[in-house]
């Protein structure tokens, strides 16, 4: 199979390129201009371009049996994350449909969900985001791009699979939003046996190519989490601790640090109205969309793609810290 | 009584302050907006609940005839958007710099008295609150003949993250003259002509401090002679923290703030009596400026209060121009005045 990889130089893309070569698969990645070439071997073409400006993307499909869509900012001001995930997504489907290629594997995100709807447990059937302008700029791009992926896949007939990991990390992105807040020397840990819905980046990469191959992936939306029975404390200790950096890990009770956040925003509905603006962290929908203790499932792909993580915990831990000076 | 209409071409960051705006004014009613990308077009109509989204401004202009139409799409379409709505009949609001060529701008402008419509550019900072201060103080005449005036503007436009830099898709500045300093001369220049009148000379700098940063100059310095007075100005893509410092000396007192953190205002009059006294009543002062500044600053970013402090008012009045049908709240004349300001002072910018 012929697999274009979009986002390939990126911190996942990497991962998913590693893991497709792994299992014989030709690759094509597109990198952007400036980024330097990762060390894939020369079997890799890679197809210089920037989804957001680039006008020929025509010739980047030319013999391609499937998409991995990886393409996403990941930081930046709201306009930069939109340009970078939804028009560029945008643009790169609308070359899409101009080429013979079908088959598409989205890349998404649980931030889609509506966190606060969410009750025990958070999986498929989880209400979506329907305000993502009260979330903040990573989610109104989330969303879009899937709502676009998704009227653009019905608008084609393409066969289309959306994936939704969790928290993606690895070497050099160990520094995850649900580990809590750093201040100075103190690390604040708001709910410390909250689970986390940690996807390691090569189980990730293992399952996008999973779904990429398998049939039982068409027409499915799959959560992506390695497990949910790693817990807040212990991963930030283990952050700390294979990191060297010092500090102290402070637990905060989460119903605590949301007490105080629906405390700031009562204040500030009184004081100023509906125009208040506060930090994320005192905002309590987004405090709920990082800190919030429910379960995360992930038996929808692994009942249809019998698919499990490749490496346990331990193992995520030894290779995303080995590499580190 | 039936609101005044506005649409809006182009939803990048810029619109965003302009709808919010928009939609806190009672008599005005957003009736569309325009992105060539239809994605942003409907999330930015989702976002503020309005009726129609487009992707074509032709389309918008065929369907639709607003009371005023925003442009805030990159300067190099301002030309050809501005005329196709000027064309039709339809006041224009623009974003700075209205056109990238002095001579496009005096096209428009003929074209705006033909059709007898508005034709502004939004030159914010005019009635940002510090700036209507320090007017209030000339006013009065507290500060006394104006002998100097100083603009500072220093934004770290250099650092690896910032948009202005990135080689991937290089930013809407660059094809301006001067580059990406050149977007923010016209802020430079329509505050500096506020004080100085009409220009009667221009001598400007440019320098590149970082020399592997992609941008033809990150340094720019200028003298500005003026008919009532002398500016210094300067832009500087290097230093730090970030401000846009005005610093205007009389013969009484004198005055400085920073656009970027209203409505702190700095006073400091000539006083009599024995300095060293003065010296500490003169620090108490400033003190007291400052803490009380900084307190009402920070409760207006807590209070929602946009960072684009005079874009409310421009907007405002531009609005409540076409109601009663009055001319627009800057001329064209110093509009015309200030754009050739900036074509002096971007003249030597790629050189």
């Amino acid at each position: 199979m012929k697999v274009l990889v979009t986002g390939g130089g990126g911190f996942l893309g990497r991962s998913v390129v590693d893991r497709l070569l792994e299992k014989g698969h030709a690759v094509r990645a597109i990198v952007r201009p400036s980024s330097p070439r990762p060390p894939w071997p020369d079997t890799v073409e890679v197809f210089r371009a920037d989804l957001r400006v680039e006008d020929n993307l025509a010739p980047a499909f030319d013999g391609v049996d499937a998409v991995l869509h990886l393409a996403a900012a990941t930081s930046g001001g709201e306009d930069v994350q939109f340009s970078s995930t939804v028009v560029a997504t945008e643009r790169f489907l609308d070359a899409m449909a101009k080429s013979a290629v079908k088959r598409l594997i989205h890349v998404s995100s649980l931030v889609v969900y509506d966190w606060s709807k969410a009750r025990s447990c958070m999986d498929e059937n989880t209400p979506l985001e329907s305000n993502p302008y009260a979330m903040g700029g990573y989610t109104i791009a989330k969303v879009w791009q899937e709502r676009i992926v998704s009227r653009l896949a019905e608008k084609h007939s393409w066969d289309i699979t959306i994936a939704r990991p969790g928290f993606i990390w690895g070497a050099d992105h160990a520094q995850i939003a649900g580990m809590g807040r750093q201040f100075g020397q103190i690390y604040l840990l708001f709910g410390p046996f909250t689970r986390l819905p940690l996807s390691h980046v090569d189980n990730c990469a293992d399952c996008l190519v999973a779904a990429a191959e398998s049939p039982a992936a068409s027409g499915e939306i799959f959560n992506i989490v390695d497990g949910d029975d790693i817990r807040v404390w212990r991963y930030a200790r283990e952050y700390a601790r294979r990191t060297g950096r010092r500090g102290l890990l402070l637990p905060v009770p989460y119903r605590m640090g949301l007490g105080v956040a629906q405390l700031a925003a009562l204040t500030s509905r009184r004081l100023f109205g509906r125009k208040g603006k506060l930090p994320s962290l005192l905002t309590p929908r987004r405090f709920e969309s990082q800190f919030k203790p429910i379960r995360f499932s992930s038996e929808r792909v692994r009942n249809r793609l019998n698919w499990k993580p490749r490496l346990s915990f331990a193992e995520c831990l030894d290779r995303s810290f080995e590499k580190r000076g | 009584m039936s609101k005044l209409t506005g649409v809006l071409i182009g939803c990048g960051a810029i619109a965003r302050e302009h709808l919010t705006v928009m939609a806190e004014l009672d008599k005005v009613e957003i009736v569309a907006v325009c992105d060539i990308s239809a994605a942003r077009a409907e999330a930015t109509a989702e976002r503020f609940g309005i009726a129609k989204w487009y992707t074509s401004h032709r389309d918008l202009l065929g369907d639709l005839q607003p009371d005023l139409v925003h442009i805030t799409t990159p300067p190099a379409s301002h030309l050809p958007i501005a005329r196709d709505v000027l064309t039709a009949g339809l006041n224009v609001f623009c974003e700075k710099p209205m056109t990238v060529q002095y001579s496009d701008f005096s096209t428009l402008r003929q074209l705006a008295r033909d059709k007898g419509c508005m034709l502004v550019e939004n030159q914010q900072n005019r009635f940002h609150s510090s700036v209507q201060r320090i007017e209030g103080l000339i006013r009065s005449g507290e500060l006394g003949d104006i002998l100097e005036l100083q603009i500072c503007l220093s934004l770290n436009i250099n650092s690896t993250d910032s948009p202005y830099v990135d080689k991937n898709a290089p930013h809407f500045g660059l094809t301006l003259q001067g580059g990406i300093i050149g977007d923010f001369l016209p802020h430079i220049a329509y505050l500096a002509y506020m004080f100085t009148g009409k220009v009667i000379d221009v001598h400007t700098v440019w320098a590149k401090h970082k020399s592997d940063s992609p941008l033809p100059a990150d340094e720019f310095r200028g003298m500005i002679k003026g008919e009532k007075t002398t500016a210094y100005v300067s832009f500087s893509g290097n230093a730090q923290p970030d401000g846009f410092l005005i610093r205007v000396v009389g013969n009484r007192m004198r005055v400085e703030v920073n656009l970027y953190e209203p409505p702190r205002v700095i006073v400091k009059r000539a006083r009599s009596g024995e300095p060293a006294l003065g010296t500490l009543i003169d620090g108490i002062a400033e003190s007291r400026q400052a803490l009380v500044g900084s307190v009402a600053g920070f409760l207006r970013k807590l209070g929602g209060t946009s960072s684009y402090d005079g874009l409310r008012e421009m907007i405002s009045r531009t609005y409540r121009s076409i109601e009663l049908r009055e001319p627009q709240p800057i001329s064209l004349d110093e509009i015309d005045e200030v754009a050739q300001l900036v074509d002096r002072l971007a003249a030597t910018g790629n050189s």
